[in-house]
C-alpha cells in the first residue's frame, strides 16, 4: 500500500485510546469511550487535557489498583454501549457484583474515587446484603472488625435494658472476668503504690513493731487502704449500680471515720461517694476514673463536710434497700467475692 | 485484639460511602452496626433518612407491649439521631395514634425535615400537631387517617412539590389555601377527604389524582397539568345540587388542561363532567392528550355518550383509549335514540392516531354497540380493538359477535379481540 492509501484508511480505523497511570507506576492503555464513562476520568480529559499520550497519562487515585482498574473497566465497557435493555443491564450487574467480601469493598472504594456512582450505588447495594440479618459477631468475622467494645457497650441500643435484669447482672459479671485479668497484670504497679504509701506510715509501723499493739488503727487504716484501692479498681472500669461494692467501700469509709483516724484514707472516697448518683439505668454507664496516685495528706474542711453529707445519705438508702440488698449479696456471695467487703458490710449493720 | 494481619475491610471508606449502605439496611439492622467496633458505635446516628415499621423491634402477641416497644425504639433513635434528618418515614398498622407524634414532629421540624410519611393503623386519626406546619423545608409529605388544621399564620410550604392526603379530615378552605400556599407543588394526592369542595390554584401542578365525594372541582389554573387521575364517588343529594347549579362541569374540569397527557375517570366521573349547561362550549383542544381510560361508563345516559364524544373528537393526538361500560341493561335494551348515530354523530371525523381501543365490562347494549361501530369506522390506524363481555352476560355474547363481525373497519391492519371470561 502506498503511503497515500495508509493515510486515507488509518484515520477511520484508529479508535482513540487514553493513558492512564496507577497508583503502582504500570501505566496502560484503555479505549477513550470506555475510560470517558468515569467522571473522574472525563473530568481529567476535558479540563486538563491528560492522558493523551504516555508521557501526560492520567494518574489515578491511590484507591485503584491494577486489579481494581481492570474490574471497572469491564463494567464501564459494558455499560457504556447505549443500546442495551435494562434487563440486559441488570443481570450484568448481578453476575458482576459476585466477587469475595474484600474485593467488594475494593471495589466500592475505588468506583467511589473515580466517582463512578452506579458502580458504587450496585457494590453499596451488595454489601448492605451481606450485611442484612447476620449477628455482630458474623459481621465482624466477615470485615476483620476489631471486637474493642465494653460489653456495656455491646448491649443493644434503643431496647429497654431494664426489660431484663439478668442481662446487666450477665454483663457485670463479664466486665468483672475481663477486669480480673486485667487487675493481673496491674498487680505490679498497685505493689509499687503499697509501697509507697507504706513509706510514710513506716514510723508507725517500727511503733508498732516496737511497742506491741499499739496502733491497731493504723494497721487497719492500712488494710482499709488496700481495700479502697482494690475497690476503687474495680470501681474504676465496673458500671454504677454495683451497689454491693459501693457499699462495701462505702461502709470502709464509714469505718474509718468512726475510727477518727488519717484523713488522708478519707480523700478516695468524696470522689467515689460522688460517683453514686441516683442512676438506675445502666443504659448510659458513668464512668469512673482515678489515678492510683491521687492520695493527698490534705483535705478541706469544706470537702469533708460534704463527705460526711453523702455518706449519711447513702446511710439513709442503704438502710432502706437492705433487704433486697441483702439478697443480692447472698446471691452473688458465691461469685468468691472477697470476705472483707461482707465481714465490713455486717459491722456496718450492726452499728 | 489488634491483628494488624486482618486489616479492617470496611471501616475506612468514606462516610457517604457508609451512609449508602446504612440506608439500604433495614432500620434495625442499621442500628446494630453500633455493636460491631468502637468506629461504628455512631455511625448510624448520622443517617439522613430513617423508615421506621414493625420490623424495627421483635413481635410480641402482646399487641400494647409491642406498642410501648416501637415508640421507645422510635423515640431513642431519634434522640441518639446526630445531624440533620431528611426523611422519616412510619408506615406500621401496629401502631395506632400515639401522644409521642407530637414530639417526634416537633423534633423533626428542627431538624430540617424534607421528605415526611406518616401511616398507622386504621382504628384511630391522628391529630397533625402545628408543628407540623413549621417544618419550612418540606418537599414532599405524606399523611393518612389524620385531621389537619392549619393554624392561620400559615404561609405555606415553600419547597412542597408532593402532597399526598389520605383521608384526611379538613376543612375545603383550609386544603384550598395550603394548596395555593405552595407555589412549587407537582404532585396532589386526595383520597377520601369527603365533601370538599374544591378550587385548585396551582401553577406547577402535573400530577393530580383525586378520589372520593366531592362536592365541587374546579381547576382554576393548573395549566401544566400532565396527568389527571379522578374518582368521583357520587350521592344522589350531589347529583341533585349539581344539577341546579348552572356552571359547566366539563369545562370546570378540563376548560384549562392543554397540555394534559392522560386522564383516567372512574366510578362517576363521565356522569359528573355531563353536569351542567354546556351547549357547544368546548373551546380546548388536547393536542397532547394520548391515553384516556374512562371507566364505569352508562351507555343508557346519552349525555355521558356525548361526553365521551367530545372528549374523543376533540384530542387529536388519541393513542390509546379504554372504556369500561356501566349499564343497566334493561334501560339500556330500550334504547330510544339510536338515530343519534346516523344524524348528529360527527360523521368525517377521524382518529389518525389511535392504535389501541380497549373495551371491558360489555353488556351488548345498542348504545354500545354503535359506539364501537363509530371507532371502527373512524380510525384508520386501528391496530387492536379487544372487548371483554361483562361477566354476568352469557346470553347476549353470541349477538355481540354477530354483529361485531359485520362492521366496517377502517383500518385494514386492526384485529378485533373477543376476551371471554
Amino acid at each position: 500500500m502506498s503511503e497515500f492509501d495508509m493515510a486515507v484508511i488509518q484515520p477511520e480505523m484508529i479508535k482513540s485510546y487514553i493513558w492512564l497511570q496507577t497508583a503502582d507506576g504500570s501505566i496502560q492503555q484503555v479505549e477513550q469511550e470506555v475510560a470517558m464513562f468515569c467522571p473522574m476520568i472525563c473530568h481529567e480529559i476535558i479540563q486538563k487535557g491528560m492522558g493523551s499520550s504516555k508521557t501526560y497519562a492520567i494518574s489515578l487515585p491511590q484507591r485503584v489498583n491494577p486489579c481494581m482498574l481492570s474490574l471497572i473497566l469491564d463494567y464501564c465497557r459494558f455499560h457504556q454501549v447505549t443500546g442495551r435493555s435494562n434487563k440486559e443491564r441488570k443481570s450484568f450487574d448481578e453476575k458482576f457484583i459476585r466477587m469475595d467480601t474484600k474485593r467488594l469493598c475494593e471495589l466500592t472504594s475505588a468506583a467511589d474515587s473515580l466517582q463512578l456512582k452506579p458502580l458504587v450505588d450496585l457494590t453499596s447495594r451488595a454489601l448492605a446484603r451481606v450485611i442484612e440479618g447476620k449477628t455482630p459477631e458474623e459481621i465482624r468475622e466477615i470485615f476483620h472488625l476489631p471486637d474493642d467494645l465494653t460489653e456495656e457497650e455491646k448491649l443493644e441500643p434503643l431496647k429497654n435494658s431494664t426489660d431484663d435484669p439478668r442481662i446487666r447482672l450477665l454483663n457485670r459479671l463479664y466486665a468483672r472476668k475481663r477486669k480480673e485479668l486485667k487487675e493481673r497484670e496491674h498487680l505490679k504497679n498497685v505493689e509499687t503504690e503499697e509501697e509507697h504509701v507504706d513509706d510514710r506510715s513506716v514510723e508507725d509501723l517500727l511503733s508498732f513493731i516496737n511497742g506491741g499493739n499499739g496502733d491497731s488503727k493504723v494497721l487497719k487504716t492500712s488494710k482499709s487502704k488496700k481495700k479502697n484501692r482494690r475497690r476503687k479498681e474495680q470501681q474504676k472500669n465496673a458500671s454504677v449500680d454495683e451497689s454491693i461494692e459501693s457499699q462495701g467501700k462505702d461502709s470502709n469509709g464509714l469505718n474509718s471515720v468512726c475510727n477518727g483516724t488519717g484523713v488522708d484514707k478519707l480523700h478516695p472516697h468524696p470522689g467515689e461517694t460522688s460517683t453514686l448518683p441516683d442512676v438506675e439505668d445502666d443504659t448510659f454507664p458513668h464512668k469512673v476514673e482515678f489515678d492510683d496516685g491521687d492520695i493527698d495528706d490534705e483535705i478541706d474542711p469544706a470537702l469533708k463536710e460534704k463527705i460526711d453529707r453523702e455518706v449519711e445519705d447513702f446511710a439513709r438508702r442503704l438502710n432502706s434497700d437492705w433487704p433486697e440488698r441483702m439478697q443480692e449479696i447472698l446471691s452473688l456471695g458465691q461469685e468468691g467475692r472477697p470476705v472483707n467487703e461482707n465481714g465490713s458490710l455486717r459491722r456496718y449493720a450492726s452499728t | 485484639m489488634g491483628d494488624s494481619s486482618n486489616q479492617d475491610l470496611i471501616s475506612d471508606l468514606p462516610q457517604s460511602i457508609i451512609e449508602s449502605i446504612l440506608t439500604r439496611l433495614p432500620l434495625r439492622d442499621a442500628v446494630r452496626t453500633s455493636l460491631l467496633s468502637s468506629k461504628w458505635r455512631y455511625r448510624w446516628a448520622t443517617l439522613t433518612h430513617l423508615v421506621f415499621d414493625e420490623d424495627c423491634v421483635t413481635l410480641s402477641n402482646d399487641r400494647a407491649l409491642f406498642e410501648d416497644k416501637l415508640i421507645n425504639f422510635i423515640t431513642r433513635a431519634l434522640f441518639l439521631h446526630q445531624g440533620p434528618i431528611h426523611k422519616f418515614q412510619l408506615c406500621t398498622s401496629y401502631l395506632q395514634s400515639c401522644p409521642e407524634i407530637d414530639q417526634w414532629i416537633l423534633f423533626l421540624s428542627r431538624k430540617d425535615i424534607k421528605e415526611l410519611v406518616i401511616e398507622l393503623g386504621e382504628s384511630e386519626w391522628i391529630r397533625a400537631p402545628s408543628c407540623l406546619f413549621k417544618c419550612k423545608k418540606l418537599i414532599r409529605l405524606e399523611l393518612f387517617r389524620c385531621e389537619l388544621d392549619p393554624p392561620p399564620t400559615f404561609k405555606g410550604f415553600l419547597c412542597l412539590k408532593n402532597l399526598n392526603l389520605y383521608q384526611v379530615f379538613v376543612a375545603s378552605d383550609a386544603i384550598e389555601s395550603l394548596i395555593s400556599s405552595c407555589p412549587l407543588l407537582e404532585s396532589l394526592s386526595l383520597s377520601y377527604s369527603d365533601s370538599l369542595t374544591l378550587n385548585i390554584y396551582a401553577p406547577n401542578l402535573k400530577y393530580l389524582c383525586l378520589e372520593g365525594e366531592f362536592k365541587d372541582i374546579c381547576l382554576q389554573n393548573t395549566p401544566l397539568l400532565i396527568v389527571m387521575s379522578v374518582a368521583m364517588y357520587m350521592t344522589e343529594d350531589i347529583a341533585e345540587h349539581m344539577q341546579q347549579s348552572s356552571s359547566c362541569n366539563f369545562i370546570k374540569l378540563l376548560g384549562s388542561v392543554p397540555y394534559l397527557e392522560r386522564l383516567i375517570g372512574r366510578i362517576y366521573f363521565t356522569k359528573y363532567l355531563s353536569i351542567g349547561d354546556d351547549r357547544g362550549r368546548y373551546p380546548v383542544t388536547y393536542s397532547h392528550l394520548k391515553i384516556i381510560e374512562l371507566y364505569q361508563v352508562s351507555f343508557e345516559d346519552m349525555k355521558e355518550i356525548l361526553v365521551v364524544l367530545h372528549l374523543i373528537t376533540n384530542s387529536p393526538n388519541l393513542v390509546e383509549l379504554q372504556i369500561s361500560g356501566s349499564s343497566n341493561t334493561l334501560t339500556a335494551m330500550e334504547a330510544t335514540d339510536l338515530d343519534f348515530w346516523d344524524k348528529e354523530c360527527p360523521s368525517p371525523c377521524l382518529f389518525d392516531r389511535l392504535k389501541v381501543v380497549k373495551m371491558t365490562e360489555m353488556s351488548g347494549v345498542p348504545h354500545e354497540m354503535e359506539f364501537i361501530k363509530f371507532l371502527l369506522e373512524s380510525s384508520p390506524v386501528l391496530e387492536v380493538m379487544s372487548i371483554m363481555p361483562c361477566p354476568s352476560v352469557m346470553d347476549g355474547r353470541l349477538n355481540m359477535l354477530i354483529e361485531l363481525v359485520r362492521f366496517r373497519r377502517a383500518s385494514a391492519r386492526a384485529e378485533i379481540v373477543f376476551i371471554q371470561c
